[in-house]
């Protein structure tokens, strides 16, 4: 349990860190409408550098949409099943779609990701560096994923109310 | 096979309604049976699933999606922030002193504020935060605040630049280019800046009834609202908003900037607004930001989860299926629209907008805009049908948000009653527009215009008209 409550805290504090990026891509993605019409330059790096930063901050937002609670579900009629029903239906889940799903954008990806990284490709269209940071965010979003279901398997069963 | 693939969406409603699971895990999960049924019926090749991440990376760099994260802050600044605040008590002493002021600046700040907030739920939150007190202590029914919050927070699907409706522009934009390649017209493909113009009037039209509605709806009170007084400092603070929030909408509408630069530029001048003014410290910073990456995080796997789900129905040949149904709708144009927006408003019941949006509008649509050719047109009323499904009796998400929220809510049959009249003006819009198509092209240029096909599709054309989309040139 060490190992879970250790690798627990690592994607908290990942996912803390990952929320910040929030003000650098409102920044670069504000700073491209002057660059475009004041300043006639540079507005397709920051577009490029804010792509860069939304890949990343958007592989980490799924994790902390689970984590936080936040994912959209319908339970008026779950509400009134019990804790332990709704651990296991929860549990189940996890097993059947959100494990193979991220197992798969995992070894699926594999070569898109690699063959990227080999030449650390850059953007197709401004030849600006960094593109393959896109394809290893795809990486980062799976591995984040399949950490946080170790995580959620590893927790015990909720006790019924006595 | 294709019947799969509607067995397989009937499935995501129930497993959503029955388990009470997030629907990004019933959409994963759904999504998982789907391709084990495709693969070991030989229907999908497995080599064809490698698709998924490269899909999947398109998402990661989409430039309109980079809006999703920013209108999501910007909700969350106008909620910390005392903007919200300043707006509605302006309008309130603006406003002349009647019983009807509360209730019509409440929905005027619904109009404002909810194309910059991120999302419907994010408005109810809001509005319930700032208006519904307020309300309250002038003696306003709770039936009829609570009607009146939860309608003025949907208004943001309808106002550009909002979330549902950039997302919704990105979705019109596939479904338009696969109709445009099917039939071989010469349109050019719309854009998110061309549903926003096209909604526009149909969104004023509606905003004019909901604020009449608003003051009619006070006048059975006969006390007239108390008025507080304004600092000078709350005054300015209200202007300046104002100014700039209209700025930004007209700026975005007009095409200066685009939807992801409005966000931006609102979420930044907020920020340093916040930071200035000393409301905003690093600990209030950190919690906000760390719900925003949950709240973008919720929308980003519905869409990750809702692209596997899209792959694997095409895979199977529903795409085909859905586009023979929409052929065979009786009827002309406006009957296939009819029967389109009818099967949405149905999933309405089970799905929420966002959902519709990334489940069901890739499969529907586009059959429909190979049959229908005014895309704009279409586009329109899709978002009129999503907003109205918002204020769905009894699961409307507003609805839903808003029970759940609201300190003292009304009985919920007095809380339906006081909604009615706004739900008759709302579905009247949506049946005028659906009657008058011109009212999304005013001053559109003619040469824009998506043009009807120069020959009559037949029927043979239309099931002829999609390329084969579980073809591998294609992923």
């Amino acid at each position: 349990m060490a190992f879970v409550r250790t690798l627990d805290r690592l994607i908290g504090r990942i996912i803390d860190a990952g929320a910040w990026l929030a003000l650098p891509l409102m920044f670069l993605l504000f700073l491209q409408w002057p660059l475009r019409d004041l300043f006639h330059g540079y507005s397709r790096e920051a577009n490029d550098l804010g792509q860069l930063i939304f890949a990343l901050y958007v592989a980490m937002s799924v994790t902390a949409a689970t984590r936080a609670g936040t994912h959209l579900a319908a339970d008026l009629l779950a509400q009134r099943y019990t804790a332990r029903a709704r651990g296991r239906l929860k549990k189940a889940g996890i097993l059947i779609g959100l494990l193979p799903w991220a197992l798969f954008v995992l070894i699926g990806g594999r070569q898109i990701v690699m063959s990227s990284l080999a030449v650390l490709e850059g953007f197709p269209d401004t030849f600006n560096p960094g593109y393959f940071i896109i394809k290893l965010a795809l990486w980062l979003m799976a591995i984040l994923i399949l950490a946080q279901i170790v995580v959620d398997l590893s927790r015990p069963e909720p006790a019924e109310p006595r | 096979m294709e019947w799969v693939g509607l067995f397989l969406l009937l499935l995501v409603g129930l497993g959503i309604v029955l388990t009470g699971l997030p629907a990004v895990i019933v959409l994963f999960s759904v999504a998982s049976l789907g391709a084990v049924i495709g693969v070991l019926t030989d229907t999908i090749p497995v080599a064809l699933l490698t698709a998924l991440p490269s899909r999947l990376i398109n998402l990661l760099e989409n430039d309109l999606l980079q809006a999703l994260p920013l209108y999501v802050t910007l909700g969350l600044l106008l909620d910390r922030l005392p903007v919200a605040d300043s707006l509605y008590r302006s309008g309130v002493a603006i406003l002349p002193r009647r019983a009807s002021a509360p209730l019509f600046s409440g929905m005027l700040l619904g109009a404002l504020l909810g194309p910059m907030n991120g999302s419907v739920g994010a408005s109810v939150i809001g509005l319930s935060r700032v208006v519904a007190p307020r309300l309250t202590a002038q003696g306003v029914p709770a039936a009829t605040r609570d009607a009146v919050i939860a309608v003025a927070s949907t208004l943001g699907v309808l106002v550009p630049p909002s979330l549902v409706l950039i997302l919704l522009s990105d979705a019109m934009l596939g479904a338009h280019t696969i109709a445009v390649t099917a039939t071989g017209r010469n349109d050019r493909v719309i854009n998110t800046l061309d549903i926003f113009r096209s909604a526009l009037v149909p969104a004023a039209i509606l905003l004019a009834l909901f604020l009449a509605l608003s003051w009619i709806a006070g006048r059975s009170r006969s006390v007239a609202a108390p008025r507080t007084p304004l600092a000078r400092r709350e005054l300015l603070l209200a202007l300046v908003s104002f100014v700039f929030l209209i700025a930004l909408l007209g700026g975005v509408a007009a095409g200066y900037f685009y939807a992801v630069e409005a966000a931006a530029l609102g979420a930044f001048a907020l920020l340093c607004g916040g930071i200035l003014s000393g409301v905003l410290t690093f600990r209030v910073l950190r919690a906000l930001l760390a719900d925003a990456i949950a709240m973008s995080g919720a929308l980003f796997s519905l869409l990750l989860a809702a692209t596997s789900l899209t792959l694997i129905l095409r895979l199977l040949g529903t795409d085909r299926l859905v586009n023979n149904l929409v052929a065979a709708i009786p009827g002309g144009d406006s009957a296939a629209v009819i029967v389109v927006l009818g099967v949405i408003a149905l999933c309405a019941f089970v799905l929420d907008a966002f959902e519709i949006i990334f489940v069901i509008i890739p499969i529907v649509i586009p059959p429909l805009l190979i049959r229908v050719a005014d895309a704009r047109w279409v586009a329109v009323l899709v978002l009129l049908t999503l907003q109205a499904s918002f204020l769905l009796p009894p699961f409307g998400y507003a609805l839903m948000i808003m029970r759940g929220v609201a300190k003292n809510p009304a009985p919920f049959r007095n809380f339906l009653r006081a909604l009615v009249p706004f739900l008759v003006v709302q579905w009247l819009v949506l049946m005028l527009v659906l009657a008058a198509p011109q009212l999304v092209h005013i001053g559109e240029d003619q040469k824009a215009i998506t043009r009807a096909p120069a020959k009559p599709f037949s029927d043979e054309d239309f099931k002829n008209a999609l390329p084969p989309l579980s073809d591998p040139a294609d992923q």
